[in-house]
């Protein structure tokens, strides 16, 4: 039975998170860029759902704000100062 | 279409376990274990600065962070010197972070009124919510806007997820970790974790992006 272009697309769909993390085999992988170069929507699907792992991983830059940095430094100097600090439990 | 997007420094938590910052835990870890003072220093700083994007971004607690680095500083240090195998410390350290902070959100019997964007928000002295640096060096003023601007949006669609897959993308694209990292964190298949992750993704494309 020969396969509709919409079942192609929701096949593809569910190939792409393996696209993007780089898990497809070499031969799903030429397939399925093969059938990007032929469908602008899975195109355009591809390209947006990239985005949005990349605008997640951006996420991740954000620094501790000064003065809660300032009060975790304070809990490590408590810490290692305190005599229990010497002699960690083992 | 351009390839896949950057890969990860380390997807391989068996040889070595870095974080998306370069943080090599495993040689942390070991260099403490071997009485190297400022490398326990920045274990322990690490340790916090997950329990604090953690408080934020997936209990939606600002006001539990502050307990929840507390434990977390407090478990990483007594049981540091403990872990036989360094290339698990990484999953371990995300582990305890999680269960400090649930610790610290069942003491509260409400739940998130809503998740709190590390862009926009952090815990004040005096408990108050008030906003955070972002490390975006080199980057031009509208760069900063837009990249804040993405981040909201990121955060608004963060929201709309169940508790658990908001976890596995805090834990796998937020935090860097690799798809056997985040299933040994949550206690699930790595299959699972690859489909709620893709679901989870498909979601957030929807809220960022338009359908």
């Amino acid at each position: 039975m020969k396969t509709s272009a919409s079942d192609r697309c929701r096949a593809l769909l569910e190939q792409l998170s393996k696209y993007i993390d780089d898990e497809l085999t070499p031969a799903q992988r030429r397939s399925l860029t093969a059938h990007l170069r032929r469908c602008p929507c899975c195109q355009t699907m591809a390209d947006s759902l990239k985005h949005t792992v990349e605008t997640c991983r951006k996420a991740g830059s954000a620094r501790l704000p000064a003065d809660v940095r300032t009060r975790a430094r304070a809990r490590i100097a408590t810490l290692l100062s305190s005599g229990a600090a010497q002699r960690p439990r083992t | 279409m351009a390839g896949a997007v950057t890969k990860r420094p380390e997807t391989n938590p068996s040889t070595k376990s870095h974080d998306g910052r370069g943080t090599d835990y495993a040689s942390l870890l070991r260099a403490a274990q071997g009485g190297n003072h400022a490398a326990m220093e920045r274990l322990l700083m690490k340790a916090q600065e997950i329990a604090y994007r953690f408080s934020l971004l997936v209990c939606g607690h600002a006001d539990d962070a502050d307990d929840a680095m507390q434990e977390a500083l407090l478990k990483t240090y007594r049981h540091a010197a403990q872990i036989k195998e360094p290339a698990a410390f990484r999953t371990w350290l995300y582990r305890t972070v999680k269960n400090a902070c649930l610790i610290s959100r069942r003491k509260r019997v409400d739940e998130p009124a809503r998740l709190h964007s590390l862009d926009e928000v952090a815990l004040a002295p005096d408990g108050s919510m008030q906003r955070i640096d972002v490390e975006d060096p080199g980057r031009r003023p509208d760069q900063v806007m837009e990249n804040s601007r993405l981040r909201q949006s990121l955060h608004r669609a963060l929201q709309t997820l169940p508790p658990e897959n908001r976890l596995i993308v805090f834990l796998r694209e937020v935090e860097g970790l690799s798809t056997r990292e985040v299933a040994a964190v949550v206690g699930i298949s790595e299959a699972n974790v690859k489909t709620r992750l893709h679901r989870a993704r498909l979601s957030l494309r929807q809220h960022l992006e338009g359908p």
